[in-house]
């Protein structure tokens, strides 16, 4: 009863402030000639700012496209001018990680300025999403550290999407990265239609707008026509039409873990780690968080010195239940006044009502332990959903717009057709799988064990989006006829 | 002697002016990762050819898929799942690689006194709560699953039959699979007229073909928990595996580490991680988990009976154990026979 008030508190939270999801992706251009709207799948062309954009405005207005600028910070307020008198949608301004608050300040302005113009921002620090190896080039050799005991590497941009959201007023973050072109093939022959898709389902399983760069090579094929190009692009096309239809999910993915942190650095390593050991957390900025921002969460980890206000909250949740763990923020706080229940070579852990204090005395020197560490201390049976021998596969669940609907997305970085094995906090009577290649939707059987919803997804190839119903819901998606 | 040492020393001093004067080397990499076995195998091969160099990587991955397919003991339809149903009640008929592969694994289990054994597994499936943080099994549940446990009841009957002679033993090659797997992606890639690559198959082995452009051998840096010693070897025509027990809890949770000691059958403490260099794949695969299990003291005589192998053991501290009876582990930019003063 207990963990179906829980559930239903998380969901209302979410939903309540959510409006329907759309995951954008914009196709940045840089041939002089552009195929039409249709063959890319994509209405928006993002191109940069420099000497050759007019030509290729032309080139993307002729095509019904609506254009972009991409520009540098610096460029803003000439671009704006330029844009408002052509006809260009908007202008999207990018800076380096450390200029994040003059780019956000830039784009306020411009807003003001030219009400009529979109003025986004692109994140920085988006990197290619891919399964990785371990193995570094340098100098025609190979820099190899060897780590056994390590999960596959995946790169990921789970944990910068969380946390731009967290520090872009809850925007949806828009980013974008370079393809590694270390690879002979790949750099003459661009990204497979795998690598592409696999770009556009991480940005749109975890609700945010991708600018997607083309290889040269794949987008002369796209404009000339070429054959081979355009079945490639079909396969990417398919997923882009997936992942930009409205979303039934919310905004918010379903979290568990507060991570509370004041600025990138400090804590990207081990928010990263926590994203890729599918760990339900969602990131605050530490300075405007109140108390009843802890609400709902069991686990609360501060990679920022909490305020005085903030202290008095963290030591009110560990009353009543809860465990926070300050990382590296030493200090004088309430809980020090009584004897530590636990100290060992890096932590002093106290008892502060029916939950607990941790205070880790350095910085997060291992990230894959930390991550474990934070798995470990969250009470198993409230883990809103778990994954077996799916280590290549992220997993994220959103509460979803009906009543007891919840959405899991699944997304497989080892781009490889993988049986996932999925447990679901909650009794659910309806689960359904779509995915970008086949369609909406094949019902799943689900066996029902301890509180939670077990199943399997036979064969998730990128990208997957799970529907489940509560029992007495309606079982409509169940019964969906598979698309044509 | 003295002259030859001389000698020698200037050779190798010479070497860095002269690829420093060689002009860029301009052999393609063509460079691919793929998840097998529950783990990341990559494949790096330098070659005149990309295309021939991309076409020998996806048959070296095949290979290594159609391994997992013997071999996995996560998919039941395996033939080790399937010996392991069976092999309880009759001597059961398996594939080649299959029976050469515990073949190995036994001559290593008698080479380690024991140490080395495959069928651990139920051991270390019973340890896995605590793992987690969560329940240390009673000893009452250990004795039990002990008597599982034990290579000498695993009979292997040419050319191709496996029996056991246990009613609850299972077999998990999960310690000597990944190494085997290598050679026979090795094999494939020679066979396809590869001579330069490196082929990792997720961290814990690693074996070099040939050398990189411009180079003798491949560099590979070790493991090294202390962070400041930089152990380094280089590969050519051989394997290095690397073993270490799961790091303690950075915030203070009791847990257990996945390697479990066959002799007491309980989570191996040891402070050390371990690499090894050996001629082939499985050797090094294998002996990684046998030097970690039995420590250096008797892991040094190990290696010394061994032809053309080289191990270090590092501890978080930085304290370091090496053996080699050929290869060079260095230590930074010291060769070991300095640092140790010599082995």
């Amino acid at each position: 009863m207990r963990i179906w008030k829980e559930i239903a508190c998380t969901l209302f939270l979410v939903a309540v402030t959510a409006p329907a999801v759309t995951a954008k992706v914009y196709v940045k251009w840089t041939q002089s000639t552009a195929p039409s709207a249709t063959v890319l799948g994509v209405s928006d062309l993002v191109i940069p700012w420099d000497d050759a954009a007019k030509g290729l405005v032309e080139a993307g207005k002729k095509q019904k496209y609506r254009v972009f600028l991409e520009v540098k910070l610096e460029e803003g307020p000439a671009a704006a001018q330029a844009a408002s008198t052509a006809g260009i949608a908007g202008i999207i301004l990018k800076g380096e990680a450390s200029e994040a608050n003059q780019v956000e300040e830039r784009a306020s302005k411009l807003r003001s300025a030219y009400p009529k113009l979109q003025i986004l921002v692109l994140s920085a620090g988006g990197r290619q999403p891919e399964l990785r190896g371990w193995l570094v080039f340098k100098k025609d050799g190979i820099l190899q550290v060897s780590s056994p005991t390590s999960q596959p590497w995946l790169d990921a941009n789970l944990a910068m999407i969380r946390h731009e959201r967290a520090f872009q007023n809850g925007r949806t973050p828009l980013y974008t990265f370079s393809w590694d072109r270390s690879d002979e093939m790949v750099k003459a022959r661009g990204p497979s239609a795998a690598d592409y898709s696999l770009a556009v389902a991480e940005a749109g399983a975890f609700h945010a707008d991708l600018l997607l760069e083309l290889h040269q090579r794949q987008q002369k094929g796209l404009a000339s026509g070429d054959k081979d190009a355009l079945a490639n692009w079909n396969e990417v096309k398919r997923t882009i039409e997936f992942y930009e239809r409205e979303n039934p999910g919310a905004t918010e993915a379903a979290a568990r873990v507060g991570v509370l942190t004041n600025d990138y650095d400090s804590s990207y390593e081990a928010i990263n780690l926590m994203a890729r050991h599918n760990i339900p957390y969602r990131v605050l900025r530490s300075a405007d968080v109140k108390a009843r921002d802890l609400e709902g969460f069991e686990l609360v980890i501060a990679f920022a010195r909490p305020s005085e206000e903030l202290t008095a909250n963290l030591r009110e949740f560990a009353e009543r239940g809860g465990i926070a763990v300050l990382v590296n923020v030493p200090g004088a706080y309430p809980w020090d006044s009584s004897a530590p229940a636990n100290t060992t070579a890096h932590t002093v852990s106290y008892t502060v009502g029916k939950g607990r204090v941790i205070e880790l005395g350095e910085a997060v020197t291992d990230p894959e332990t930390f991550a474990r560490d934070v798995r470990r201390l969250m009470a198993k049976e409230r883990i809103p959903v778990s994954l077996w021998n799916s280590l290549t596969t992220l997993v994220t669940t959103y509460p979803g717009q009906k009543p007891g609907e919840v959405i899991v997305e699944l997304v497989n970085y080892a781009e490889e057709a993988t049986q996932v094995q999925v447990q679901v906090r909650g009794n659910f009577g309806a689960v359904a799988v779509e995915s970008p290649e086949r369609g909406c939707c094949q019902a799943l059987k689900a066996a029902q064990v301890d509180g939670f919803t077990e199943f399997v997804v036979p064969d998730v190839l990128i990208g997957a989006r799970v529907h489940l119903q509560g029992p007495t819901a309606s079982s409509a998606l169940a019964e969906a006829k598979p698309k044509p | 002697m003295h002259w030859n040492r001389t000698l020698a020393c200037a050779l190798l001093a010479s070497v860095p002016v002269l690829i420093a004067a060689a002009p860029e080397a301009k052999t393609p990499l063509v460079h691919k990762t793929k998840y097998i076995m529950g783990t990341v195998y990559e494949i790096a091969v330098y070659d005149d050819q990309p295309l021939r160099a991309s076409q020998a990587i996806d048959k070296a991955f095949a290979e290594i898929v159609r391994l997992d397919a013997v071999m996995s003991n996560f998919k039941p339809q395996s033939d080790l799942s399937r010996l392991n149903r069976n092999a309880h009640y009759h001597a059961e008929k398996v594939p080649a690689d299959l029976y050469r592969v515990i073949e190995e694994s036994v001559r290593y289990s008698k080479v380690s006194g024991g140490k080395f054994d495959i069928s651990v597994g139920p051991l270390v499936d019973l340890w896995k709560a605590a793992l987690w943080g969560e329940r240390v099994p009673t000893e009452a549940e250990q004795l039990k699953l002990r008597e599982c446990v034990g290579y000498k009841k695993i009979e292997l009957i040419p050319p191709d039959r496996v029996e056991f002679h246990s009613p609850c033993m299972q077999i998990d090659l999960g310690s000597i699979g990944k190494g085997y797997a290598v050679d026979r992606a090795v094999e494939i890639l020679r066979a396809n007229g590869i001579v330069n690559a490196l082929v990792d198959a997720g961290q814990s082995t690693i074996y070099g073909m040939g050398a990189p452009p411009r180079k003798s051998a491949w560099e590979v840096h070790l493991r090294d928990p202390s962070n400041h010693i930089d152990p380094q070897v280089m590969l050519r025509e051989n394997s290095v595996s690397t073993s270490e027990q799961t790091p303690a809890s950075l915030v203070g949770i009791e847990t257990a580490g996945h390697i479990i000691d066959p002799d007491n059958g309980k989570p191996l403490k040891t402070k050390y991680a371990l690499s090894i260099v050996a001629k082939t794949g499985t050797a090094s695969d294998a002996l990684s988990t046998t030097l970690l299990l039995v420590g250096p003291t008797k892991g040094k005589a190990i290696v010394k009976s061994l032809a053309d192998a080289a191990a270090i053991w590092i501890s978080a501290e930085g304290e370091t154990e090496t053996a080699t009876t050929g290869p060079q582990i260095r230590l930074g930019d010291k060769p070991q026979q300095e640092a140790e003063g010599g082995e």
